[in-house]
C-alpha cells in the first residue's frame, strides 16, 4: 500500500466524492444553493426514496431486482387514500380513518410483495419477470381505483406523515426535522438492525453470494426469498403512503420511474447485482446523489421539463463512475493480496 | 459407521449407479476413485441425501435413514465439502462458519459469541485467518480450511470431500493432509474422492473403485499398487508413456521477453518455436495463467515486449491474437472455454464465424458439416452436433474447446491444465492430439500441475516461481524432483544455508495470488 491517505481516499465511497461535487457545482452557480433551509429541504424530499431504496439495495444483495416497487408504490398510496375517504365519507373519525387507509395501504405493498415473492422463490421465475409484470399490474390498478386521475383528502391527522416534528414536540431544532425523516431513519436503523444481527439479513447476503451453498447449509431459500420482496413491497407501500400524506392526494401514477431511482441509489451506494456486495449505508449516499442533482436543476434554474433528463444523466455518470472505481478497487486488491 | 447396500440410481437413459455397496468406518479415509462419470459424484449425493436413490438402502450408526434430505444429513452429521465451494463470498469467516445456525442473543445474532466460537474451531485446525475477513478475500485453501470448519460446527462425523486438492498448491496439499489425518485421529470417517493417483497412499487407508455406475472392488490401500487401482478404473490398463517424440523444432514463433506486470509477472522471458511443446511448470498462483493471460492479450502488462511471428505486438487484445491464430484453451473450460447452454456445433465454430461466413449470415448446414469433421477427428463421444456443450462429460467437453481453435486454423496453441479433471482416457486422447498438432507444425505452450505429463510432454520446461521464471530445463533434464525443487524455491533454502526457514517458506508460499481467486474479477467480466 502506497498511503494511508490514498486508501482512506479510496475506502471513502465514490458516491460521497459525486454528492460533494456537485453540491461544489451547484454552490458556484447559485448563491441560493448552500442554505441550511435548502438542505433540510433536500432531506425531507428524499426520505421517500430513501424507504424505498432501502427494499431495493436489500432486493439486490440478494442477486434479484424488483421493478415493481414505483408502482406498488402509487397503488398503496391510492388504496390507503381510497379507504381513508371511504371511511370518512360514511363518518368514521378522521383518527380511525387514517389508521385503516395506512394499514391497508401496507398491506397492499405487503401483498403485491407477497405475490411477486411467490413467482420468484417459489414458481422460480426470473425476478426480472415476475416484477416486470407486477409493474403493470400494480400501475394498472392503481389507475382503475384512481380512475386514472388523482384522489384528493382532506384528514388533518393524515397530514402528519407529511409535517415538520415541531408541531408535534416543542422542542428546540423540531422545525428541521420533518416526520418523512424522522420515518425514514427509523426505517434504516430497523433495516440495519434486520441486515446485520438477523439470520434474514445474513441469508440475504448469502442467497447472492452463493444460493446452492446456503440450500446446502440448511438456509429455507424459498422462505426467504420471499420474504425479501414482501419486505420490498412493504417499504415501497410505506413510501407511497407517506408521499400521499404529503401532497394530500392520491396520484396514481406518481411512482413511474421510482424503480429506478431506487435500484440506482443502491448500486450508486456500492451494491453490486452479484454475490451480495454491498450495503444500506452506500444506498443513503446513492440517493443524496440523485437528490442533490434534482433540487440543485431547480435551484439554479433549469426549466422543470428538464430536470429528469438531466438528473437521469447525473445518474447514469455517476454510475459509471462507481463501476469503474470499484472495478479498479478490486483490481488493486488482487495485487495487494500479492504484496502480503 | 455407515454402510449403503445395493444403492441404484437411474436417470433418464442413463443408470448412474447400480447396485453399489459402500461402508465407512470411523476413523478412516476411504477414497473414492472412478473415471468422469463413474458414479462417484451420484454417489456422494445419495450419501449425503442430496439425491434419493431409486434402489438399496443407507445404514448410519446402524439405523436405516429414510428421507434423506440436506437438512436430515445435517442432523445425521454427514457434510460434504464440494468442488465447487459453498461459501457466500460477501460474508465474513464466522458467518460462514455458522451459515444457517447463528447463535442468538435476544433474538439477535450474537456476533461476540459466534466470532470466539468460529476462531476456537479454526485453531483446533491450525489454521490462523481472521474471522472477520470476507470470505472473498481468502485463498482457496483457505476458503477450504472454512468449509472444514464449518463441516465440523455441526458436529459432524462423516465428511465428504469432492477433490479438495484439485486447486490446492503442493504444500496446501500437505497441510490439508495434516488436518485430515488430525480429524481421523478423532474418530471422523472422510469420504476422499481425488483424480491425483499420486497422493492416494498418502492420505487413504482404503480405496473403493467404481465404473460405469459398477461397484469394481474396495482394497485397502497399502494392499495395492497404482497401476492396479488405474487398470480397475478404466478397466484395461493404460500405458504410462505419452507417446510424445522429442524431434527437432523449427523456426521461433513467439518471444516474450522482460514482461512485467505488477507483482504477478516480473522479468518474464521465453520463447516458443513451431514443432515443439513447451511446459510450464509452478505451483498453482505462481504466474503461469497470468502469463498466458497476457500474451493472448486478455490482461494487459505493464512493460516488455511480445514478438509474434517476428513482428513486435502493441496494443492488441485477444480478438487480435485470434485472427494472427494463437489459441488459448483455459483452464476453467465451463466458464472461459465454452457456452454451456450451446449445442456443440455453435461452440465449435464460433470463433471462426468470420473465416467461414464472410457474408454475415451462418448457414446452418455448413456450420453442421463444419462441426461433424471435428467431432469425428476428435472422436467427440455425442449422439449428435446439436447436443449442448454442458451434458457432455469433461474430457468431451474439453475436445470441443480444442475443435473451436482448430476451426480457427490456429498455429500456436497455448493449454493451461489441458487435462484438469478428466478421465485418464480421455487424458490420453489429448496428448495425442497435441502431439499430432505438433507433428503438423504448430507450437504448443501447456501450463500443468501434473509433473508427469509436463515431463513426458514437454521438449522444455519453464519453471516459474513468484511471477518469476526461475529455470528453463531441456526434456532430458526433467525430473518431478527438479521441477518441485525450483517450483518451491528449495534452491534458494539451500543456497543460502538455512537463512530462509520453513516460516518464510510458508509466506513465500501463501503470498502469491491464489489463481482461482486471483482471476476472479477477470472472470467475471
Amino acid at each position: 500500500m502506497k498511503s494511508t491517505t490514498l486508501s482512506f481516499l479510496v475506502r471513502v465511497p465514490s458516491a460521497a466524492w459525486v454528492v460533494l461535487l456537485l453540491m461544489f457545482i451547484f454552490t458556484t452557480v447559485s448563491g441560493r444553493y448552500l442554505t441550511v433551509g435548502n438542505i433540510v429541504n433536500i432531506i425531507d424530499q428524499n426520505s421517500m426514496l430513501l424507504i424505498v431504496a432501502l427494499g431495493a439495495t436489500l432486493v439486490l444483495l440478494s442477486e434479484g431486482i424488483d421493478l415493481s416497487s414505483g408502482s406498488v408504490l402509487s397503488l398503496s398510496g391510492v388504496t390507503c387514500v381510497y379507504v381513508m375517504k371511504y371511511l370518512m365519507l360514511s363518518g368514521t373519525s378522521n383518527t380511525i380513518a387514517m389508521f385503516a387507509g395506512v394499514l391497508v395501504g401496507l398491506l397492499t405493498g405487503v401483498v403485491m410483495g407477497a405475490i411477486t415473492g411467490a413467482l420468484i422463490a417459489i414458481s422460480k421465475l426470473p425476478p426480472f419477470i415476475a416484477t416486470l409484470g407486477m409493474m403493470g399490474v400494480a400501475g394498472a390498478l392503481s389507475l382503475v381505483a384512481a380512475n386514472s386521475s388523482a384522489i384528493y383528502i382532506n384528514n388533518p391527522v393524515f397530514v402528519f406523515f407529511g409535517s415538520k416534528l415541531d408541531r408535534y414536540i416543542d422542542w428546540p431544532l423540531m422545525g428541521y426535522v420533518s416526520v418523512p425523516t424522522f420515518i425514514a431513519a427509523i426505517v434504516f436503523v430497523a433495516v440495519w438492525i434486520v441486515l446485520y444481527y438477523t439470520s434474514f439479513g445474513r441469508y440475504i447476503i448469502a442467497i447472492g453470494g452463493n444460493e446452492s451453498g446456503a440450500r446446502l447449509s440448511g438456509v429455507d431459500i424459498i422462505r426467504w426469498k420471499w420474504a425479501i420482496y414482501v419486505m420490498s413491497g412493504l417499504l415501497a407501500s410505506l413510501g407511497g403512503i407517506i408521499l400521499a400524506a404529503r401532497i394530500e392526494a392520491a396520484d396514481s401514477i406518481v411512482g413511474v420511474g421510482w424503480e429506478f431511482d431506487a435500484i440506482a441509489a443502491a448500486i450508486l451506494g456500492g451494491t453490486s447485482f452479484v454475490k451480495g456486495k454491498g450495503g444500506i449505508a452506500g444506498t443513503v449516499l446513492g440517493v443524496l446523489v440523485i437528490g442533490v442533482a434534482r433540487n440543485g436543476l431547480n435551484v439554479i434554474g433549469m426549466p422543470t421539463l428538464w430536470v429528469p433528463a438531466l438528473t437521469g444523466t447525473i445518474v447514469i455518470l455517476a454510475i459509471v463512475f462507481e463501476v469503474m472505481l470499484s472495478r479498479w478497487k478490486e483490481r488493486n486488491r488482487w495485487v495487494r493480496q500479492g504484496l502480503r | 459407521m455407515l454402510q449403503a447396500r445395493g444403492i441404484t440410481k437411474k436417470f433418464p437413459g442413463v443408470t448412474a449407479l447400480d447396485k453399489v455397496d459402500f461402508d465407512l468406518l470411523s476413523g478412516e479415509v476411504h477414497i473414492l476413485l472412478g473415471e468422469n462419470g463413474a458414479g462417484k459424484s451420484t454417489l456422494i449425493k445419495v450419501l449425503s441425501g442430496a439425491f434419493a436413490p431409486d434402489g438399496g438402502e443407507v445404514f448410519i450408526d446402524g439405523q436405516k435413514v429414510e428421507h434423506f434430505d440436506p437438512r436430515v444429513a445435517q442432523h445425521l452429521a454427514v457434510s460434504v465439502i464440494y468442488q465447487e465451494l459453498n461459501l457466500a463470498p460477501y460474508l465474513n469467516v464466522a458467518e460462514n462458519i455458522f451459515l444457517g445456525r447463528y447463535p442468538k442473543k435476544y433474538g439477535l445474532i450474537d456476533h461476540a459469541r459466534m466470532h470466539t466460537e468460529a476462531a476456537a474451531a479454526l485453531r483446533s485446525l491450525n489454521m490462523n485467518v481472521d474471522t472477520h475477513s470476507l470470505v472473498i478475500e481468502l485463498t482457496t485453501a483457505q476458503q477450504q480450511m472454512v468449509e472444514i470448519a464449518k463441516a465440523l460446527m455441526t458436529r459432524s462425523k462423516i465428511l465428504i470431500m469432492d477433490e479438495p486438492t484439485s486447486s490446492l498448491s503442493a504444500r496446501e496439499t500437505e497441510q490439508l493432509f495434516a488436518t485430515i489425518h488430525k480429524l481421523t485421529a478423532q474418530g471422523i470417517g472422510i469420504i476422499y474422492i481425488s483424480h491425483r493417483l499420486q497422493e492416494l497412499h498418502e492420505v487413504g487407508d482404503r480405496v473403493t473403485v467404481l465404473r460405469d455406475g459398477q461397484f469394481i472392488g474396495c482394497k485397502k490401500i497399502d494392499e495395492v499398487t497404482v497401476d492396479e487401482l488405474v487398470g480397475m478404473m478404466v478397466g484395461h490398463s493404460v500405458d504410462e508413456t505419452f507417446g510424445h517424440d522429442f524431434g527437432p523444432r523449427g523456426a521461433e514463433c513467439l518471444r516474450v521477453e522482460n514482461l512485467c506486470s505488477g507483482k504477478r509477472l516480473q522479468d518474464v522471458s521465453i520463447s516458443l518455436h513451431f514443432g515443439e511443446i513447451v511446459g510450464l511448470a509452478g505451483l498453482v498462483g505462481s504466474g503461469r495463467t497470468d502469463l498466458a493471460r497476457a500474451i493472448f492479450g486478455v490482461d494487459r502488462y505493464d512493460s516488455g515486449t511480445i514478438v509474434l511471428f517476428g513482428k513486435e505486438m502493441k496494443n492488441f487484445n485477444a480478438s487480435d491474437m485470434v485472427d494472427l491464430g494463437v489459441s488459448l484453451i483455459p483452464e476453467d473450460r465451463k466458464v472461459q472455454g465454452l457456452a454451456l447452454i450451446l449445442p456443440i456445433a455453435e461452440n465449435i465454430v464460433v470463433s471462426s464465424l468470420d473465416r467461414l461466413f464472410p457474408r454475415f449470415f451462418v448457414g446452418r448446414q455448413k456450420e453442421k458439416e463444419i462441426a461433424m469433421q471435428y467431432v469425428e477427428k476428435l472422436r467427440i463421444a455425442t449422439p449428435s452436433t446439436a447436443r449442448l456443450a454442458q451434458f457432455l462429460s469433461g474430457g468431451n467437453q474439453q475436445k470441443v474447446v480444442l475443435a473451436k481453435w482448430l476451426c480457427t486454423k490456429a498455429k500456436i496453441f497455448i493449454f493451461d491444465e489441458p487435462t484438469r479433471g478428466i478421465d485418464v482416457g480421455a487424458k490420453a486422447e489429448i496428448h495425442g492430439f497435441m502431439n499430432e498438432l505438433v507433428r503438423q507444425g504448430a507450437a504448443v505452450m501447456m501450463i500443468s500441475s501434473e509433473l508427469p505429463e509436463v515431463i513426458g510432454m514437454s521438449d522444455r520446461v519453464y519453471v516459474m516461481r513468484e511471477g518469476r521464471i526461475v529455470v528453463e530445463l531441456p526434456h532430458t533434464e526433467t525430473t518431478q524432483e527438479r521441477i518441485i525443487h525450483f517450483a518451491m524455491g528449495a534452491d534458494e533454502a539451500s543456497r543460502r544455508k538455512g537463512g530462509r526457514t520453513a516460516t518464510d517458506m510458508d509466506h513465500a508460499t501463501s503470498s502469491a495470488p491464489s489463481q482461482a481467486t486471483g482471476e476472479g474479477p477477470g472472470l467475471a467480466k
